[in-house]
């Protein structure tokens, strides 16, 4: 295995500048393991070397935001590291907060594996923990050399792209991705367990986070329905047949805008149905059934709707990503401001 | 209720003249079963493959899985499927342990998705078939026959050559027997009262995909209007349900071999009075899975009168709320519960892992991700596929690797 070519970064007191008073002191290359580095390269042995040490003040970072985060790319990107290893920080939240940000722009600008360390409270674990491997350190310097080699042990598997085992065993923040592991009993066996815990009132791990979804407010009711433009969204998968706007099946990060205008109803010869997660036999048989255009061109002409909206959108939800899930929310939405709709009927499956 | 399973453990299989069990030998006439199964008109070209583990081989389009066995006294074989639906789960079965009948798909469709078994190499550690000898069927449909016909004729053949085998056991002394004997829930003994009673809750079929006609599940049923129903244990280690042509999430092997079954069984008197089991459908619409919850939470909190339940699903997402809704109504009837879930995500993210949040649902095992990546290697023999088919590859697609009912130990985990 080749040596690793390591950067570290620290600030100005674990650079040994100084304290408080040189807070805001500029980034400077070291062309060496300086100051905590030591400690780095002490952890890597034979494993790599520590090429340089980029110091900067935590003043000087906070002030300037992506200025000096950008200033800090340049300076690791000229010593083509395979790996940055950022503090650790401890509980010193500027420095995390640095660390966090220096460590997500290095690996997403420059395509370098990064680790830092923190303690629980340090506000950059929960700022940065997602994009960025985050130790778990102590609260300050006391056990130094023993959470910078495990530290350097996690960023040295990154760099070697080596598996990484859970987060509790391996002393890091969960990134929340997922990976398959071979546990060692069956599925059956440790839901048995598992109930018979929950069953004598002791303490549960659950192997699957709860997910904590949004709680949306239901808008204020339409006051005058008569005079009210309803357009027609859903979900259930309905497309014109051929599916123009490749739509997929599951997981989908496409929706269509489809044209009602002038169809008193939708011609099931004219639409297919492209959702994978429920049986479309019945909406394939009429269209209706998911988008009840003809309905609502009934009540239109009876005058206790203002207007159909002349446009109906559609996605696929099945297996949606939450991401994928909000964006296509709000692009529609936009749109249907944008058109002056008022309310909206949402049908899913 | 009382179900013998009489085993003889196999540690090799040959071609033979006849088909017999000698020692731990197992000889196959070949021609002979393949004969059998060439007297479906649906079928044609029956190819009849050995693969032993260790071998480097690869067996490809896997259909679906299936344990030999064969009621002792000739009666009663998967009933409702090979014989008239007479009651499962009493009486004496022959079993062979070390031995699988694995039935291939030659009618590639669109929705037939690629289930591969190593017998060898990094993937095999996965599933349980790469340590089983198997016994390979591929058959291809005779001119006309449509799919669901198919699917229908290649899993008679699986169960035909399931009971073929296994009767080959019979007369011989088992190797080991093992005895399921529940009495029925109002009779828990005296001795058991003190022990929490705990029932399994089983969603046999999605209906996400309606059923074929040919598509028999509970005793050769489609399951098409089905609502909860009670069902006593050993029903289901006896041949009363197979798995359906949907997917792969489940093997009819693990439902013949039913992990939570068997683990209830285990601590049946020790830890837990095993109360019952209830079978399910994931409904295709609200009120029909409202229905069906209220009715699967009633049978278990006050038929049962079960404490605790452990749930599994069959499926995608329709069937993992479908379970999830059951279980609540559970909770909210003071019942506890743990479910059985696959990894929902489909990005690879914590967030995407459960596609519910109830109160009370706080007890979650998972069977992994069917998309985490797998290298499948390079194999020297392939049966039942065009092409080595190795290279980059998901883990849904090692069959029993993830198997939802919980006969696996591939989880997920949050780094």
């Amino acid at each position: 295995m080749s040596e690793l070519r390591v950067v570290c970064y620290l600030n100005q007191f674990f650079g040994q500048i100084g304290g408080e008073d040189k807070a805001g002191v500029a980034p400077r290359v070291l062309r060496e393991a300086a100051g905590a580095a030591r400690a780095v390269q002490q952890a890597l042995g034979d494993a790599g070397r520590v090429v340089a040490t980029v110091v900067a003040g935590d003043n000087y970072v906070a002030e300037r935001e992506d200025g000096a985060i950008g200033e800090l790319v340049e300076l690791v990107a000229a010593e083509k590291p395979d790996l940055l290893v950022a503090g650790p920080t401890f509980l010193a939240g500027r420095y995390g907060v640095a660390c966090g940000a220096l460590c997500a722009a290095v690996q997403a600008r420059l395509g370098v594996p990064a680790v830092t360390g923190m303690h629980p409270e340090n506000p950059g674990v929960e700022m940065y923990r997602r994009r960025v491997l985050v130790a778990r350190t102590g609260a300050d310097a006391a056990r130094m050399l023993d959470e910078v080699r495990r530290l350097v042990g996690l960023g040295v598997r990154l760099a070697r792209r080596e598996p990484i085992g859970a987060p509790d065993a391996e002393g890091y923040f969960p990134r929340g991705i997922i990976r398959n592991v071979v546990a060692g009993e069956t599925a059956a066996k440790r839901a048995t367990a598992m109930l018979l815990d929950k069953l004598a009132g002791r303490a549960v791990a659950s192997e699957v986070p709860l997910p904590d979804f949004p709680r949306i407010p239901a808008p204020p009711p339409v006051r005058d329905l008569g005079r009210a433009v309803i357009a027609l969204v859903t979900d259930g998968g309905i497309v014109p047949l051929g599916n123009p706007d490749g739509i997929e099946a599951l997981a989908a990060t496409r929706f269509g805008a489809y044209s009602i205008e002038g169809r008193a109803g939708l011609d099931p010869g004219q639409y297919d149905n492209v959702h994978r997660g429920y049986d479309t036999s019945f909406v394939r048989q009429d269209p209706h059934r998911l988008v009840p255009v003809d309905v609502a061109r009934e009540l239109e002409r009876e005058g206790a709707i203002g207007k159909l909206h002349e446009t109906v959108y559609s996605t696929t939800g099945v297996a949606t990503t939450l991401a994928h899930s909000e964006r296509m929310g709000r692009e529609i939405a936009a749109k249907l401001r944008a058109a002056r709709v008022d309310a909206v009927i949402l049908t899913s499956t | 209720m009382r179900l013998e399973l009489l085993w003889s453990e196999v540690t090799a299989v040959a071609p033979g003249a006849a088909t017999r069990l000698a020692g731990g030998a197992l000889e196959i006439d070949l021609a002979g079963l393949t004969a059998l199964l060439e007297a479906d008109p649906r079928l044609e070209r029956v190819h009849i493959d050995l693969a032993s583990p260790g071998e480097a081989c690869r067996i490809g389009r896997v259909f679906d899985v299936y344990a030999p066995r064969a009621k002792d006294d000739g009666d009663g074989d998967f009933p409702g499927l090979l014989g008239p639906p007479v009651r499962a789960g009493r009486g004496r079965t022959r079993a062979l342990g070390g031995v699988a009948v694995v039935v291939t798909d030659q009618q590639p469709d669109r929705s037939a998705a690629l289930a591969v078994i190593d017998m060898s190499g990094p993937v095999a550690e996965l599933t349980a078939f790469a340590r089983t000898h198997n016994v390979v069927i591929s058959a291809s449909p005779a001119p006309g026959t449509g799919r669901s016909e198919y699917l229908a004729a290649i899993r008679q053949a699986g169960l035909r050559t399931a009971v073929h085998l296994a009767q080959a056991a019979r007369g011989a002394e088992p190797d080991a027997v093992e005895v399921f004997d529940l009495p029925a829930p109002a009779r828990v003994p005296p001795a058991l009262a003190h022990l929490p009673r705990v029932a399994y809750v089983f969603q046999i079929h999605s209906h996400q995909r309606p059923t074929g006609l040919d598509e028999g599940i509970l005793y050769g049923d489609p399951v098409r209007r089905m609502l909860p129903t009670v069902i006593h244990p050993n029903e289901v280690l006896d041949g009363a349900v197979v798995r359906g042509f949907m997917g792969r999430a489940v093997t009819t092997w693990a439902t013949q071999n039913h992990p939570v079954i068997r683990e209830l069984y285990a601590q049946h008197g020790r830890t837990l009075a095993f109360v019952g089991t209830v079978l399910t459908v994931a409904q295709a619409t609200e009120p029909e899975r409202v229905r069906s919850a209220v009715m699967a939470a009633g049978l278990v909190a006050d038929v049962l009168g079960a404490d605790g339940a452990v749930f599994t699903k069959i499926g995608g997402g329709a069937p993992h709320v479908d379970m999830a809704q059951a279980a609540a109504q559970c909770e909210a009837r003071g019942v506890k519960t743990t479910l059985l879930v696959e990894d929902m995500s489909t990005d690879g993210s914590e967030e995407g892992m459960l596609l519910f949040n109830f109160p009370g649902l706080d007890a979650l095992v998972n069977v992994g991700s069917a998309q985490d990546s797998v290298t499948l290697p390079p194999m020297a023999r392939v049966i039942g596929m065009e092409g080595a088919a190795g290279g980059p590859s998901t883990y849904g697609t090692v069959c029993g690797a993830i198997e939802q009912v919980g006969a696996s130990r591939v989880m997920s985990q949050v780094q």
